[in-house]
C-alpha cells in the first residue's frame, strides 16, 4: 500500500468518526405516518453553540424533528447525529438533552427545587452537589427563593423559567425547545425571549427552537430553517431568510410582503431588471435566472420598502388609501392598487405624520427603495 | 326568589326515595335497639345488649376477616388493574382497545350468581385449575380453593376489576404524556419514569379505585356464601344467618349498623390520608 492512499484512508476514517463539525445533524431524515410523509429527506447541521430556529406553519414537521432529535420518535429512513454519534437507536433517557415543553411540563407533584433537581437525582449526583447546582441554575433564571414553592404557585413565565433551569442544569449536549412562548402574553413573551437568548449565549449551549412564529424565528435566531411539507425550503440567517427569500413560500410566510405584478425586462449579471408601471427595478436575479425575457414576473417588496409619494406618471404604481392603522411605533396604510396581486398595498412608514398628509380616500403614487425587493415567476 | 315555583314538583321523586331509604334505615336502627325475643319475630323492649354482642371474639373476627378480605381484594385489583388501566388508555390501536375493554366490562354484565358459580367450575376441587395440574402431573391431591380466603378474594377482584379498571384509566388518561417525556429527556429509564412521575400522578385515580374497590366488597354476599361455604365468613353472611336462619332480626340489624359504621369509618380514613395527594394531581 502506498504511502499516499494511507494517508487517505486515514483522513477518511478521521472524518468517518466525525462526519461534520455540527453539535446536531441531520442526514437524509424521513419519517412517515402511515401514508403522511412528515418529514422528507430532511439534512441539516446544528454548530456547536448555535441557536437554530425550525420555522414553519403547522403541519410542517418542525415539531416531527424536534422529537426526532430527543428521541420520541424514530426516523424511518436517514441518521440523526449528537455531538458526532449516531442517535437513531439510542432512547431519550440517554441522549443528554434538555428538554422545554410548549405547557411547560413541570411535575406538579413536586417543589421547584425537586423539578429542577430530577435530572441530578437520575444521575446519581450527591445531595451537596445537587443543591449547590440547583441553586446555581434558578439563579441563573432570577428565581432564587422559590425553591420551595410549588409549579402551581408561580406565574405563566416563573414556569417557564423553572422549566428552562431543569433544562440546563444537566448541562445538556443539546437544548431543544417546542414553541416555549406560545402561552405567554405579548409583554411577557418579549422579555423571556430577551431573557433565553442571554442565558443561550452566556452559556452557549446549542439550541434547536421551534415556532410558528416568524417574528421569534427572526429576533432569537443564529440561523432559521422554514420548513413546509416535511421540506427545509431555506435555511439562513435571520436576515438572508427575509431580505432573500429564496421562493414564494419563504416570502411570504416570514414577514408582511406585497406581491407587484411586473414584466421581466432582461438579466445584467447578478441583477434582473424588472418593469412595474412605468419604471424599471433591479432586484437579484436569483430565482428568475432562466426565465425567458418579457415573461410575467411578481416583485415582493417588504412594506417598509414602499414609500408613499405624490402621484406623478414616474411612481412604479399609484392607489387610493383605504385605511390607516396606527401602531404606535409606525403606520400600516392599507391602498388600494390593481397593480398588486391582491389589489391591496401595504406601506409601512414611521411617524403619523402619513395619517395628516394623505387622509384617506386620497391618492398617492408609490415608489420601491432602491435596490429592494425579490422576483418570482 | 323562585320564578318558576311549579320546578320543585319535578324534585318530589327524589324526595321519595330519600324519604323511603330514610325510613329503612330508621327502622334498622331502632330494630338494632331493640332485644331478642326468642321464638318471636316482634322486638322486645329497648336496649344496648346487640352491640355489647357483637364484641364476643366469634362476632368480632367476623368483620375483622371482613376488613382483611376487602383490603386484600381492593389491593389485589389494584395490582391486576392497573396494567390494564395502562395498556388501556395508552395504546394507539383500536383493536386492542376494544378488546381490553371488553374484558374489563363484561363481569358488569355477569349476575352475580351466575359469576360465582362460574368461579367454582373454575376452582373447585375438580374444577378447571386442579384438573389441568392434575393432568400434567405437577399436583397429586387437587389443592384447595374453595372455602378458603383466597378462593372468595379472587373471585371478588373479579367483581372489582371494572370499576377500579375503569377509575385508574380515567386517572391515567388525565396525565399529560409531556411529564413522562420531560422525566425521559432528563435521564429517567422507564421503570423511573413510571415510579416518579406516572404513578405518583395517578394516585387520584389509585384512591378512587381503591376505595370504590373496598367500599362494594365490604358488602358482598353471594360470593363468600357460595365460594366460603360457611368457612369464610363476612358480615352479610352473618347477618344473613342470624336474620333468616335464628330470625334474630334485632342483632342482625345491630351488625348491619355496626359494619354501616366500620365502612364509614374505614372510607374516612383513606380519604384522610388521600387528602394530601389534592395538590399533586395533574391540571
Amino acid at each position: 500500500m502506498n504511502k499516499a492512499a494511507d494517508i487517505g484512508a486515514k483522513a477518511q476514517q478521521e472524518t468517518a468518526a466525525v462526519p461534520d463539525e455540527g453539535a446536531v445533524r441531520f442526514s437524509n431524515v424521513t419519517k412517515r405516518f402511515d401514508a403522511v410523509t412528515a418529514l422528507d429527506n430532511v439534512s441539516m447541521s446544528i454548530k456547536p453553540g448555535e441557536f437554530m430556529t425550525l420555522l414553519g406553519p403547522s403541519g410542517c414537521g418542525k415539531t416531527t424533528l424536534l422529537n426526532l432529535a430527543a428521541g420520541f420518535l424514530s426516523p424511518d429512513g436517514g441518521e440523526i447525529r449528537i455531538a458526532g454519534e449516531r442517535m437513531n437507536d439510542v432512547p431519550t433517557y440517554k441522549r443528554e438533552i434538555g428538554m422545554m415543553f410548549q405547557n411547560y411540563a413541570l411535575f406538579p407533584h413536586m417543589s421547584v427545587a425537586g423539578n429542577v433537581a430530577y435530572g441530578l437525582k437520575v444521575r446519581g449526583i450527591a445531595k451537596p452537589e445537587r443543591d449547590r447546582r440547583v441553586q446555581e441554575v434558578l439563579a441563573l433564571v432570577r428565581l432564587t427563593g422559590f425553591e420551595d414553592r410549588t409549579p402551581r404557585q408561580l406565574s405563566g413565565g416563573q414556569q417557564q423559567r423553572v422549566a428552562l433551569a431543569r433544562a440546563l442544569v444537566i448541562n445538556p449536549t443539546v437544548l431543544l425547545l417546542d414553541e416555549p412562548f406560545s402561552a405567554l402574553d405579548k409583554n411577557l413573551r418579549a422579555s423571556m425571549q430577551v431573557e433565553l437568548r442571554e442565558i443561550q449565549r452566556k452559556l452557549n449551549v446549542t439550541t434547536i427552537f421551534v415556532t410558528h412564529d416568524q417574528g421569534e424565528a427572526l429576533s432569537l435566531s443564529d440561523r432559521v430553517a422554514v420548513m413546509s411539507e416535511g421540506k427545509v425550503r431555506q435555511l439562513g440567517t435571520p436576515q438572508e431568510i427575509y431580505r432573500q427569500p429564496c421562493d414564494r413560500f419563504v416570502a411570504s410566510f416570514v414577514g408582511d410582503t406585497n406581491v407587484l405584478r411586473g414584466r421581466l425586462e432582461g438579466i445584467e449579471g447578478a441583477l434582473a431588471v424588472i418593469s412595474v408601471g412605468v419604471i424599471k427595478v433591479k432586484v437579484p436575479s436569483g430565482a428568475v435566472m432562466d426565465v425567458a425575457a418579457s415573461a410575467p414576473i411578481d416583485l415582493f417588496v417588504r412594506p417598509e420598502h414602499l414609500v408613499m409619494t405624490e402621484a406623478t406618471p414616474s411612481c412604479a404604481t399609484s392607489g387610493t388609501i383605504a385605511a390607516h392603522v396606527y401602531q404606535g411605533g409606525h403606520v400600516d396604510t392599507y391602498i388600494e392598487c390593481k397593480d398588486s396581486s391582491r389589489d391591496r398595498l401595504l406601506v409601512r412608514s414611521a411617524g403619523h405624520e402619513t395619517m395628516a398628509r394623505w387622509p384617506t380616500g386620497s391618492t398617492v403614487g408609490i415608489s420601491i427603495v432602491a435596490g429592494e425587493g425579490v422576483a418570482f415567476v | 326568589m323562585n320564578p318558576q315555583p311549579f320546578l320543585r314538583a319535578f324534585t318530589a321523586p327524589a324526595w321519595l326515595c330519600a324519604f323511603s331509604f330514610l325510613a329503612a334505615m330508621v327502622a334498622v336502627l331502632q330494630f338494632s335497639l331493640r332485644a331478642y325475643v326468642p321464638g318471636s319475630l316482634d322486638p322486645g323492649g329497648f336496649t344496648f345488649a346487640n352491640f355489647i354482642d357483637l364484641l364476643k371474639p366469634l362476632y368480632a373476627r367476623v368483620f375483622f376477616d371482613t376488613v382483611v378480605i376487602c383490603f386484600l381484594t381492593a389491593v389485589s385489583t389494584l395490582i391486576v388493574g392497573y396494567p390494564l388501566a395502562y395498556a388501556l388508555v395508552r395504546t394507539q390501536s383500536a383493536a386492542i382497545k376494544s378488546i381490553l375493554l371488553v374484558i374489563v366490562v363484561t363481569p358488569l354484565f355477569l349476575g352475580e350468581v351466575v359469576r360465582t358459580y362460574s368461579w367454582i367450575i373454575v376452582l373447585g376441587n375438580n374444577g378447571f385449575i386442579n384438573s389441568i395440574l392434575l393432568n400434567l402431573g405437577i399436583i397429586r391431591q387437587p389443592v384447595q380453593f374453595m372455602f378458603t380466603t383466597f378462593g372468595v378474594v379472587v373471585a371478588l377482584v373479579h367483581v372489582t376489576m371494572p370499576v377500579m379498571v375503569i377509575m385508574l384509566a380515567a386517572g391515567l388518561s388525565h396525565i399529560d404524556r409531556d411529564y413522562q417525556r420531560a422525566a425521559e429527556s432528563l435521564g429517567a429509564g422507564p421503570i423511573r419514569v413510571f415510579l416518579t412521575v406516572t404513578l405518583p400522578l395517578s394516585m387520584p385515580g389509585v384512591v378512587a379505585g381503591v376505595t370504590t374497590a373496598f367500599a362494594w366488597t365490604f358488602s358482598a354476599f353471594a360470593t363468600p356464601q357460595l365460594i366460603g361455604g360457611g368457612r369464610v365468613n363476612m358480615i352479610s353472611n352473618l347477618v344473613y344467618q342470624l336474620g333468616f336462619a335464628s330470625f334474630n332480626f334485632p342483632f342482625a340489624a345491630s351488625l348491619c349498623v355496626a359494619g354501616l359504621a366500620l365502612t364509614i369509618v374505614v372510607l374516612s380514613g383513606l380519604r384522610l390520608a388521600s387528602r394530601r395527594l389534592e395538590n399533586i394531581g395533574p391540571h
